[in-house]
């Protein structure tokens, strides 16, 4: 096991891109290997050491590397983009585009993510224990196709778009939503414990489940009666039918 | 500044030189026959020179290629580079940023581009852009196919009022050539319509596609233009639609040249050589469409080969772009240019496995390889409609390459053996052959043949040396090596000066603007400008004084002169 602690050297005003604080960037490096890795401050490139003080314990394949950050991580931007395995804890907030296109191991924060955390991820885990800005598990500008497979499960409430675009995989909000979560929707499965409004618009795959209250439904979807889901039932809709969608939206 | 290039092997098929030691001078931009003693020497060491390439069909600037831009951030993150202290930033793969098209051409030794289609009411915003494409010449070919006054003045039979309308057309986009696209379909497709055929009336204006055809290559005639009238067939995207193509290239025959070239480019035939009724029974009909080329004298084609991956497919046929966002399921830019013509956008990612596109995928090929004379076949991928245009030396790599073919088509859908030609087709294209489809035989279709696509006392120092010696390199077998030496030039010279050396830019003057000058009666022009006033007057939503692009937007212009009556060149 290699375990690499990271807490910020200072407050950072301006926006930082790490995504070299990843256990694929650091497994089996020295502690002066992983400081002199690049970083950038806004449009000044520099290095993880000169933002962070990191200490590193052992040493160890992706796979048995731990990554831990404590303290103020919020504009800290790309942490675990791209990882592979590992696992990540974060005791603090972050800044956006936390573990985007990660395909396995682990993330964890205590805080809150700002907007595209797990962005077109292919797996792993992603569990939030605080709150998500825009775009959870969705794709970037342009894309077609956001989070395509693994799991993020986020204990408070989400803004909107949750899941835009998702292709697969699976998101479980505890909390409540912002507008429209599953926009555009081609696969994969959202849970909705709290409220939300107008979700699921321009769905053509994949489920959405929703337990709380739905402030407004979009007129795109048509009602096919109730079914019960684990004992539970739930209005069942198809739609949208407007794009001649296959998408399942179950509302308690 | 004095330059000689020594010791390549030359492939100039116009001058009839076959991979022959011969030295190439160049003094002032231009080559010429001999140069003093003090002039630069580059030893190209016994490798591949080639005359700068010329591009006759892509979409490289203009409200398309922008909305392609503006729709697809996905691909601007693509392609990234910054800037060095010779280039400037550069984005994206199928639509990239201006920067990127002029040293992306360059590095593969490609030194003159023409953009395939501006409506004469964008055509502000293709200058803008091609002001901006470093290093490499370009002109841009003006929409007419759909234009009201065309169809106007088609219905009236009044050639001298369309030959005037073309002329002043010409003026006002600052265009090289007549493009045609679906005609009659860019107007029917503002009713959410189109034409299905030749002989489609189109409602309000009372002519058929075939009339507007054979018009415009009337009036091209008429007025001498350098280039031929360049169709983009009826029916494209259509199973089927062979046929509609066979038959757009036998009205050829009712126009006689007025230069030596066609009467009629008939553009990204890999769309338009389609048999079958639908998407089930879709087949390969290339090998009609070649042989047709084979038989007549007075058409050209250009290839539109398709590439693997990601693609944008943008056109000024709207309804086509309709139907493909619908059938894709993917995002739909639309557009409506008022008097003259629709466009659309739309992102598409060719895979292997889906039978329509490996097979679309052969017809490229068949037709490259079917068609005996590669002056009748000209290479393009219809950038980016059927992949970007990065992608050339893989199609010379492909066309050279018989194993390399035979190798790609094992990991095709099966649909590629029972319906194209191309696992049974041998033929192997040589080094004279690939320089006639991107040199030689583009320049001649573009009527640019006296300085362009050849490398003769007289045309502009253009000039490509590539990294392979061709009598050590067998094509078929090491065709990996082909790929990369006609991706990464060793040299380009443009106009007399290195733009690119071991695959790096050098330098990055501006390129020219080629646009044509063509001249009519005066009366004729006043006549048909009364009717033109009329419709800024009616339906317009700018004025006639804002519509001519100014000179300030061409400022390295070559103005190519034409024309109905002998004008002074001063
Ligand atoms: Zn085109």
């Amino acid at each position: 096991m290699q375990t690499i602690t990271i807490k910020p050297k200072k407050e950072m005003k301006i926006s930082v891109e790490a995504e070299n604080i990843c256990p694929d960037k650091f497994a089996g490096k020295t502690e002066k290997e992983i400081q002199s890795l690049e970083a950038w401050v806004g449009n000044q490139k520099t290095t993880l050491g000169e933002l962070f003080s990191i200490i590193v314990e052992g040493s160890a394949p992706a796979a048995d590397t731990k990554i831990l950050m404590e303290g103020d991580f919020s504009r800290v931007k790309r942490i675990g983009e791209g990882m592979t395995c590992g696992l990540v804890i974060i005791n603090g907030n972050v800044d956006m585009h936390l573990g985007n296109k990660m395909s396995g191991g682990n993330i964890s924060v205590k805080g809150n993510v700002d907007s595209w955390a797990g962005r077109e991820m292919k797996g792993g885990e992603l569990i939030i224990e605080g709150n998500a800005g825009y775009y959870l598990g969705s794709g970037y500008r342009g894309e077609t196709c956001g989070m395509r497979g693994g799991k993020i499960t986020l204990l408070g409430n989400a803004l909107d778009f949750v899941g835009e675009h998702m292709c697969g995989g699976e998101i479980i909000v505890k909390g409540n939503t912002g507008i429209l979560p599953g926009l555009s929707n081609n696969g994969g499965k959202i849970v909705i414990e709290g409220n939300t409004s107008r979700p699921g618009s321009e769905m053509s795959k994949g489920t959405i489940i929703i337990n709380g209250i739905v402030d407004e439904m979009m007129p795109v979807f048509k009602f096919e009666g109730n079914e019960d889901l684990d004992g539970v039932t739930y209005k069942k809709y198809t739609g949208d039918v407007i794009s001649n969608g296959k998408g399942l939206l179950y509302v308690k | 500044m004095e330059l000689i290039i020594k010791n390549g092997a030359v492939y100039d098929p116009v001058n009839g030189i076959n991979g022959d030691k011969t030295d190439i001078s160049v003094r002032s931009g231009k080559i010429v026959d001999k140069v003093s003693a003090n002039a630069t020497v580059i030893d190209a060491g016994g490798r591949l020179v080639m005359a700068g390439g010329v591009d006759a069909h892509s979409h490289i600037a203009g409200a398309k290629v922008n909305v392609g831009r503006i729709m697809r951030p996905e691909d601007t993150r693509s392609g990234i580079k910054p800037r060095t202290k010779i280039t400037r930033p550069c984005t994206g793969y199928t639509v990239p940023n201006v920067y990127a098209m002029g040293y992306r051409y360059a590095q593969m030794g490609y030194t003159t581009v023409f953009e395939a289609a501006q409506a004469i009411m964008k055509a502000r915003h293709t200058h803008e852009e091609l002001e901006e494409i470093p290093i490499i010449d370009k002109g841009a070919l003006t929409l007419f196919g759909s234009n009201w006054p065309t169809m106007d003045f088609v219905r009236e039979k009044d050639m001298d009022k369309l030959a005037a309308y073309v002329a002043w057309g010409l003026l006002a986009s600052r265009g090289f050539g007549v493009k045609c696209v679906n005609p009659g379909g860019g107007e029917m497709w503002g009713f959410g319509k189109n034409v299905s055929g030749l002989d489609d009336v189109v409602p309000n204006f009372d002519v058929t596609p075939r009339e507007i055809i054979v018009s415009l290559m009337k009036a091209n005639e008429m007025l001498g233009l350098p280039h031929s009238v360049h169709l983009h067939c009826n029916n494209l995207g259509k199973p089927g639609n062979y046929k509609t193509t066979l038959a757009s290239m036998e009205l050829a025959n009712q126009v006689k040249a007025s230069k030596d070239r066609q009467v009629l480019h008939v553009t990204h035939l890999t769309f338009n050589s389609w048999g079958g009724t639908n998407w089930g029974d879709f087949e390969s009909k290339a090998d009609e469409v070649a042989n047709y080329l084979n038989n007549n004298d007075n058409v050209t084609g250009d290839m539109g080969q398709l590439v693997w991956g990601s693609a944008t497919t943008m056109t000024a046929d709207g309804p086509v772009q309709y139907a493909n966002a619908k059938l894709l399921h993917a995002k739909w830019g639309n557009g409506d240019v008022e008097l003259e013509d629709a466009s659309g956008v739309v992102p598409i990612y060719y895979v292997k496995q889906i039978s329509v596109h490996a097979i679309m995928w052969a017809i490229g090929l068949e037709l490259a390889l079917l068609t005996k004379d590669p002056y009748k076949m000209l290479l393009t991928t219809d950038h980016p409609n059927g992949g970007p245009f990065v992608n050339y030396p893989e199609v010379i790599a492909l066309l050279m390459s018989n194993k390399k073919r035979q190798e790609e088509i094992k990991t095709l859908h099966e649909a590629v053996h029972a319906r194209t030609k191309i696992p049974g087709i041998e033929r192997e294209l040589d080094f004279s052959e690939i320089a006639i489809m991107t040199r030689a035989g583009t320049a001649k279709v573009l009527g640019l043949l006296d300085t362009k696509g050849h490398l003769g006392a007289g045309a502009d120092a253009d000039i490509s040396i590539y990294d392979i010696k061709p009598d050590q390199i067998d094509p078929s077998v090491e065709h990996a090596k082909i790929k990369s030496a006609f991706s990464s030039a060793a040299y380009v010279i443009k106009g007399g000066q290195v733009v690119v050396k071991d695959g790096q830019i050098t330098a990055t003057p501006p390129g020219r603007t080629y646009w044509v000058d063509a001249s009519v009666p005066g009366q004729h022009t006043s006549e048909m400008m009364k009717d033109i006033v009329k419709k800024f007057k009616n339906y317009y939503s700018m004025q006639l004084a804002n519509y001519m692009v100014q000179d300030e937007y061409v400022t390295h212009a070559q103005v190519v002169k034409a024309g109905a009556i002998p004008v002074e060149v001063s």
